[in-house]
């Protein structure tokens, strides 16, 4: 099955990241609709209606999202959440980097929608030329008249900013990002309150994902109906799925929500080398549990499917390990991950990203026992729903899997290491979404 | 809080709770305790960090931290299904991880909330193998806190308090993940005037004070609680106490006075307790140890040879020391001279109109105040605890703020709007404010005055103060009233007890039961005429209770003159100093932490201080010792007893009427609510705006110095300014250093830059300082330190505002 391309649509063209580019393939059509020819609540409704899903981990429903806001004369805000770095997403970064004016189109719609007057866009510090583009589209859009005061010649304001982050996974998280925004260190925040209640400087806040921002503009444009054609009912739409790790062409490809998984890896981003089998594969990002390449392959790639195969679909992100990766390393590289990114505000996460590191540190150096095993798995149902926040989950849940599914794999390897055998060779996926490069199949 | 009442089940058990409170405090009220360390309702909104409180609630499928949930009506809690349990157990093995159960050689060992934890709710043993990490340990936050990260279980209290109560922000999280620690930018030190509070805080023993590190075990302390009456904060304060010394002080939770923070004088200023300048016994002129008898003989005859010209001066003092001094002087002596003051103050009416309940403020109040107005004093240095409660009020409370002194406040930053008045003229200011308020007071729904005592040495002040009291409707509006900052601890004791040269026990009229004095007040001298008497040789013999003029009063020339003159000194006082030195009788006093007594807070609570501790060499009971001193004198007092002395004071004073040491207890109670506070004098009908036209005091005309280049003087007494810093040696770090502050723009004006060497001169008096140039000092003044060792201000005072020039040094 091709591509379905509606975000990543002309993104071959470079000139779409520019103003002039991105209008004369019809852009800000549906922000001059939204703010001339609808009221606010109609462009809610709409959200609403789309069942939009958010793009960025939960999959909350956006509209939803975006309702809970109370109503009222207050400050209310609406934030962008572009701090991709869990390891396997890139999408966010091709998004922006290609057409930073969808993005910003869909930021002044879902404001209007919110009634949000200051937006703000928190992208991760190293995407620096990503942040370079939007700084450079935000002031296109400024100049045009499609931000700042009386957009479009209407009454309505909107400011919008551009605000690097200074390298934490943790701001990823919706109330960190809101403390690390207030300048504040980036932890995050007890909830409820809920940011939609209590955000920003207290007010109330929308949060999004890049990618759901970028859907707004279509939805507003076609209308909610005709987005539900694309997807499944409970997934309606198309999703910017970046792939990498033992495929042949890693990269982002937009498909429609449940399309057999099987396509994703194998045809569109080419399956693993010549002679290798796909032996597991994230289906959403580091943090969602692994699956067997025989239990997930034919799983269709949908929000529902892969929650009821106890992963997730996440922020969309496939990192493929095929045979000749050792599961072991690849547990020990995820929990080095999330031990390193570890806020340190709640207990379990703190000491339990650490201790999981250091049991499997052994475990690869053959100094475990098959206990040890045992005690990690615990550790891991010990950190699984007793965090602040999911950070702490996203290392349990994919290492507790790793430890579940294989665990022969990883006493072979204590075996093999306390012999004195170079046991299993040190093989993890590596995320390649090289740079400038959609999906190979372009 | 909407505070209706809900009913929950907590375990099985039906608990009544407030909606709305956190189910953390509401299962404590069914007797059902959920383990927390970061918790801690003083430090504000819950963060949820330590992940300890996980509990079930029926309905809910994860588990939720009971210290940041509200109760509702209904609500189903297990707190010990194995699922919670697990949990538990879990978060206490990962704190365990990297702890380093060093037990046996830790000073929190034994009072340690994690150990605690560790064996109420832990697993039996922990499944950790692998290497803990390090830090080097411990090292100094502060010179006065030490610090132990491996300790540390990153609960975050610290921080907070730095952070949210303190708001000094200087304590922080560094790193992130496990390697993080706490620590201040850039490794300084963390010195702060409320930063031992982190150390009552620590729920393990990273923070431990060097006064207190390796000095005691728990199982070989005794806890004794007691108030500290180094500050009218008057905190509630619990003495450690190992072998009948005070090892420590820790805070005695108390939301009605001091929210369970103490400052760090308080805390710290313990050690001058056995101080080698501590007055061990009685003295005489000279130096040379006297007996009991002896002196007390030389007293009384002193006293005796002055009569109705011997005067008393009271300080540091409780309200029974108060009540016997001024009975003595009025009652042995027929000598109305009494006072408690260190310069001027209002008169009796003018006090008496202060104490009427109506328009008395509570501690508590501040806490719900629509606006809080500062005048005349900055509460950090002179109550420090009541500016945490400002904080408070503003930061979580939305309170608004106006502070109108002399002098830059550290409360600057949060106040909705500053005003500097002139010294010498704060009648004007507040006349001015009572004719017209601003809308930030006269909007508010209700107003809490903070005021300086030290506003009343200025004529009409007071008056002015409660013409603004009017204006604002105090007096009917719940919640508002004026709340005092004294300067003497127990200045609002002394006063009631009659420690006034106008007004008896009680603020009556009637002072001298022998004389036919009446309302009209045919009075005795104050502090100042007392002063001016000696001088003159007019008075004779003079009483100093807890006092040190040279120290503490303006005009220290004159004063010294005072002494030396006067036929016969007679002085009670804790440590040696330079009166001490012209006293022919030297009595010990005892301190707050040997005596037992009342104190009266500055809103009206009366609070009892215990001993704790035991009396360093042949120190007596103070109140014991003036009964002696009376009864030579020939008048029996009939004080067999420190109850005695309190039944005597509660009969003398009729706001006191039938409050009893049960009434005390350990909360203390304010007098307005008991039945006794009807009693309190009656007054006039408030006389309106503009009534302050006649008082006493200092002259009220607008003070001015027309002379070009001089400045005028304004001075205040710094938090560390005085014995405090000089006589505890681990405070001796904070002492500080007289320096002359000017503006900007006189700075410009004058040459002078930050760092210069001066001299302050007036007259032919002259003070060596240090320039500190300041950006919010006003125009036209200069501010100095009164009661430090070397070159105290008050040299330069005579009671009135004064200007000063300032002269450049030589270059050396």
């Amino acid at each position: 099955m091709p591509e379905t391309r509606l975000l990543l649509k002309h993104a071959e063209d470079p000139a779409l990241r520019t103003l002039a580019g991105y209008r004369g393939y019809g852009g800000y059509a549906s922000l001059e609709k939204a703010y001339k020819e609808m009221e606010a609540d109609e462009v809610l409704k709409e959200l609403e209606d789309s069942g939009l899903r958010g793009r960025g981990g939960a999959g909350f429903a956006m509209g939803k999202k975006a309702s809970f806001l109370p109503r009222g004369e207050m400050d209310k805000y609406l934030c962008c959440n572009a701090d991709e770095s869990e390891p396997g997403a890139f999408k966010d970064r091709e998004l922006m980097q290609r057409n930073p004016h969808q993005l910003i189109e869909g930021i002044a719609i879902a404001a209007l929608a919110a009634g949000a007057g200051h937006a703000f866009i928190f992208i991760r510090g190293e995407y620096d030329s990503q942040a370079d583009v939007l700084d450079a589209a935000v002031a296109e859009a400024y100049e045009a008249g499609y931000l700042g005061e009386g957009i479009r010649g209407t009454r309505r304001d909107l400011e919008l900013v551009v605000h690097r982050g200074a390298g934490a996974y943790i701001c990823g998280e919706e109330t960190a990002l809101l403390d690390a925004l207030e300048g504040k260190r980036g932890n995050p925040r007890l909830k409820p309150p809920f940011p939609a209640v209590q955000g920003l400087y207290g007010g109330p806040t929308l949060i999004n994902n890049v990618e759901t921002l970028s859907n707004v503009p279509h939805i507003v444009r076609n209308g909610a109906e005709w987005f539900k054609g694309f997807g499944t009912e409970q997934s309606p739409g198309t999703k910017v799925v970046s792939v990498s790790g033992c495929v042949r062409r890693p990269g982002n490809y937009e498909v429609e929500l449940g399309i057999p998984t099987r396509e994703l890896i194998m045809d569109l981003a080419g399956g693993p080398a010549e002679g290798r089998e796909v032996k597991a594969f994230y289906p959403g990002g580091s943090s969602s549990p692994v699956l067997r390449a025989e239990e997930g392959l034919d799983l269709p790639y949908s929000f529902e499917a892969m929650a009821e195969a106890g992963s997730m679909l996440g922020s969309g992100s496939i990192i493929v390990a095929d045979d000749s990766v050792s599961i072991p390393h690849m547990a020990l590289r995820t929990a080095r991950f999330y031990h390193h990114e570890s806020c340190g505000k709640c207990t379990p996460c703190r000491e339990g990203t650490n201790w999981t590191v250091k049991m499997l540190e052994r475990v690869v150096r053959g100094e475990a026992t098959p206990m040890d095993l045992d005690i990690v798995a615990s550790v891991q149902e010990n950190i699984i729903g007793h965090c602040l926040c999911v950070l702490g989950d996203s290392m349990a849940m994919p290492v507790g899997a790793m430890v579940r599914k294989f665990r022969e794999e990883f006493e072979e390897a204590i075996a093999a290491a306390s012999e004195g055998a170079p046991a299993v060779a040190e093989r993890i996926p590596v995320v390649q979404g090289a740079p400038e490069t959609l999906g190979a199949s372009t | 809080m909407s505070g209706k009442e809900i009913t929950l089940i907590v375990d099985g058990r039906e608990v009544v709770a407030t909606e709305g409170e956190m189910l953390h405090d509401a299962a404590r009220k069914g007797d059902v305790e959920i383990p927390v360390f970061c918790y801690e309702p003083k430090l504000g909104d819950p963060v949820g960090a330590c992940r300890m409180c996980l509990v079930e609630i029926e309905g809910i499928p994860k588990l939720q931290t009971s210290c940041s949930t509200p109760v509702r009506d209904g609500m189903v809690v297990h707190t010990r299904t194995d699922q919670v349990k697990q949990a538990q157990s879990a978060v206490v093995e990962f704190l365990l991880v990297n702890h380093p159960l060093d037990c046996p050689v830790c000073d929190k060992g034994g009072e340690c909330p994690l150990q605690d934890i560790s064996y109420g709710w832990g697993p039996e043993k922990s499944r950790f193998t692998d290497d803990k990490r390090h830090f080097q340990k411990p090292v100094e936050l502060s010179p006065l806190v030490a610090i132990d990260r491996e300790r540390c279980i990153l609960c975050y209290r610290c921080v907070r308090f730095s952070q949210e109560v303190a708001e000094d922000e200087q304590l922080q999280l560094l790193e992130r993940g496990d390697r993080t620690f706490v620590g201040t930018f850039d490794d300084r030190p963390y010195v702060a005037p409320f930063h031992g509070n982190i150390t009552d805080l620590c729920p393990v023993g990273a923070l431990t004070s060097y006064t207190y590190r390796f000095r005691a075990r728990p199982w070989d302390i005794e806890q004794a609680g007691s108030v500290c009456t180094l500050c009218p904060s008057q905190c509630n304060v619990s003495f450690t106490v190992r072998d009948e010394r005070v090892k420590r002080v820790i805070a005695r939770d108390n939301a009605e006075v001091d929210d369970g923070w103490l400052c760090d004088r308080g805390r710290y200023g313990f050690e001058m307790f056995d101080a080698p300048e501590r007055v061990r016994g009685p003295r005489l002129r000279g130096g040379a140890e006297a007996t009991w008898e002896e002196a007390v003989a030389k007293a009384a005859a002193a006293l005796k040879a002055g009569g109705e010209q011997a005067a008393a001066i009271v300080g540091d003092a409780s309200n029974e020391e108060g009540y016997l001094v001024q009975h003595i002087m009025r009652e042995a002596l027929g000598s109305p001279h009494v006072d408690s003051r260190r310069s001027r103050g209002p008169g009796r009416e003018a006090l008496a109109r202060l104490a009427q309940p109506e328009i008395s403020a509570k501690v508590r109040d501040i806490d719900a105040a629509g606006t809080i107005l500062v005048v005349g004093t900055d509460p950090l240095h002179s109550s420090p605890i009541l500016d945490l409660r400002i904080r408070k009020a503003i930061r979580r409370n939305g309170a608004k703020l106006v502070v109108a002194t002399e002098a830059p406040t550290a409360l600057d930053g949060g106040a909705e709007a500053v005003t500097r008045f002139v010294p010498g003229n704060a009648t004007a200011f507040l006349s001015g404010l009572a004719e017209a308020p601003p809308d930030v007071l006269r909007n508010a729904e209700s107003v809490v005055v903070i005021w300086g005592e030290r506003i009343g040495r200025e004529q009409g002040a007071v008056e002015a103060l409660l013409d603004v009291a009017s204006a604002l409707n105090l007096a009917s509006t719940e919640g508002s009233g004026l709340l005092e900052v004294p300067e003497l601890a127990n200045a609002r004791g002394l006063r009631e007890a009659g420690c006034l040269p106008d007004a008896g026990p009680g603020l009556t009229g009637s002072v001298l039961s022998t004389s036919e004095v009446t309302n009209t007040g045919t009075s005795g001298m104050g502090t100042e005429e007392i002063r001016a008497a000696l001088e003159a040789r007019e008075l004779k013999t003079l009483l100093l209770f807890g006092v040190d003029p040279l120290r503490d009063f303006p005009d220290t020339e004159a004063w010294k003159n005072a002494i030396v003159k006067a036929e016969h000194v007679v002085c009670f006082s804790t440590f040696d100093n330079a009166t001490t030195a012209l006293a022919d009788v030297v009595f010990p006093l005892e301190t707050h932490a040997e005596k037992d007594g009342t104190v009266t807070h500055p809103d009206g609570r009366l609070q009892r201080v215990r001993p704790a501790a035991a009396r360093p060499g042949d120190i007596r009971p103070n109140w014991g010792v003036l009964a002696e001193i009376s009864l030579a004198l020939g008048h029996d007092i009939g004080i067999s007893s420190q109850p005695s002395a309190f039944k005597a004071l509660t009969e003398a004073v009729p706001f006191y009427a039938g409050i009893t040491d049960a009434d005390i207890a350990g909360r203390g109670i304010r007098w307005q609510e008991t039945p006794a506070g009807a009693n309190v004098p009656e007054v006039d009908e408030a006389p309106g705006v503009g009534s302050s036209k006649h008082s006493s005091g200092a002259p009220a005309e607008r003070f001015e110095d027309p002379t070009p280049g001089a400045l005028t003087l304004s001075t205040y007494r710094d938090l560390w300014a005085g014995p405090i810093t000089e006589l505890n040696p681990p405070l001796r770090f904070l002492q500080p250093q007289q320096r002359v502050e000017v503006s900007v723009s006189d700075a410009e004006q004058l040459g002078l830059k930050s760092g210069d060497s001066v001299r302050v001169a007036r007259g032919g008096k002259s003070l060596g300082a240090l320039v500190s140039v300041r950006e919010r000092v006003p125009e036209g003044v200069c501010l100095m330190v009164e009661g430090v060792a070397e070159g105290n201000a008050n040299a330069m005072l005579n009671g009135a505002p004064v200007s000063v020039r300032i002269e450049k040094d030589a270059a050396p």
